[in-house]
């Protein structure tokens, strides 16, 4: 009896503990996403029309920033509802 | 032999005569035994017209211990943008290589390139002149050189920005990967180590122009306009902390007083060199008013003695 009480209190800290690490790692990684926008904004903003910086520094980073390149041009399509993305990370209704 | 040679650069408003001093300069150091390069960093090139023979990338010899390149800015232009294509194709795949070529064949009129160009070739000249005593650079009117000389520091304002950001993303990352697994396991950053070595870069780019091997030759005419362009470059300098070792007062003539010279530009930096009776152009010609000017050129090549960079 408290043995089976026991296992459930373990099975419900180990699920809440995964819940709380999933919902953690949502929200950071939804930081770091909107980070990475701003940095290919920044590094290649030039193909949006975003003033950027020294020509160089594209030309010596694009080679690595495929992702973000992709990242970015795939944002400039949802960029019309910035708030509506955000609001369901956070899970604000 | 040295393996850091000497730098002098000539800057000044168009039309000055920065490159018949500067190739009397690399001239009177040769005589002197001193191995020289006379580097044209003018996209005009007068250094061609001035020993009358064609000049390219490759340094050719005119006289003893005196070699003259020219830098092409297309090529290197090309160069840089060639590159960056063969690294996207290494590392990207096919299709994003494939639609991104569109967008590419934009970047070579993207502003900024032909400054770009001219510092990649700079640290090109300077990485294979460990042979030489002294390099001379025959520098672009002023608002193109201007840009040049600035362009470590403007970067490098961009470059330890993203630096900062990108340790922010990768600090998450690092978090994120923490509460997953409860470890910390980061495949490295490439973008990250990119910028570190940019910031590295650039940083010896910066120092260079600011190291005492590096000496600035600002030249100008007796006249207002020469004057009024001359105090604005020593200001632009000064902001990036580039300090004016001479300055060439060139073409002068009796009658024509140096007293309304702006008092921004020091009298005791001052290198006079009056206007030549003839043409000077042709070695023999640019031979003979060094020949009558020795002293003004070994004055010129001396420090001034209360000052140093910067002031």
């Amino acid at each position: 009896m408290i043995r089976t009480l026991k296992n459930r209190l373990v099975r419900l800290w180990r699920t809440a503990d995964e819940v709380a690490r999933e919902k953690a790692v949502e929200t950071v990684s939804h930081e770091v996403t909107e980070l990475e926008n701003i940095f290919a904004l920044l590094v290649l903003g030039m193909f949006v029309g975003i003033p950027s910086p020294p020509i160089q520094i594209t030309l010596d980073l694009m080679p690595d920033m495929e992702r973000e390149f992709d990242l970015m041009c795939s944002k400039v399509t949802t960029a019309h509802d910035p708030l509506g993305e955000l609001f369901s990370v956070l899970d604000i209704d | 032999m040295s393996t850091r040679p000497e730098i002098h650069f000539f800057i000044g408003k168009g039309g000055v005569g920065k490159s018949t001093t500067s190739a009397l300069t690399a001239l009177f150091l040769a005589a002197a035994g001193k191995n020289t390069l006379l580097v044209s960093m003018d996209p005009a090139h007068n250094q061609r017209d001035l020993f009358e023979t064609d000049f390219s990338e490759k340094p050719k010899q005119v006289v003893q211990h005196l070699a003259v390149k020219e830098i092409d800015t297309a090529h290197w232009t090309a160069k840089c943008l060639k590159e960056t294509r063969e690294n996207i194709r290494k590392t990207y795949l096919y299709e994003s290589a494939f639609n991104l070529q569109d967008h590419f064949k934009v970047l070579q009129f993207s502003p900024g390139l032909e400054e770009y160009a001219l510092l990649t070739a700079f640290e090109d000249v300077l990485g294979r002149a460990s042979d030489k005593d002294a390099v001379i650079f025959d520098m672009a009117p002023t608002a193109l050189t201007l840009r040049f000389f600035s362009l470590p520091n403007v970067t490098l304002v961009w470059l330890n920005q993203l630096l900062t950001l990108r340790r922010q993303i990768c600090q998450k990352k690092e978090i994120i990967s923490k509460i997953r697994i409860g470890t910390c396991e980061m495949e490295r950053d490439r973008i990250k180590e990119k910028l570190q070595s940019l910031i590295g870069r650039h940083t010896c780019l910066r120092d260079r122009f600011l190291s005492e091997d590096s000496r600035m030759h600002l030249v100008m005419n007796v006249d207002r306009l020469s004057f009024s362009e001359a105090v604005r470059i020593k200001q632009r300098l000064a902001d990036i902390r580039i300090g004016i070792d001479r300055v060439v007062v060139n073409k002068t003539q009796p009658g024509k007083p140096l007293e309304d010279l702006p008092e921004t530009l020091d009298s005791h930096r001052l290198a006079v060199f009056p206007l030549a009776s003839g043409t000077l152009v042709g070695l023999q010609a640019m031979q003979e008013y060094l020949q009558a000017q020795q002293e003004s050129f070994a004055d010129l090549l001396t420090r001034p003695l209360s000052t140093g960079q910067g002031s």
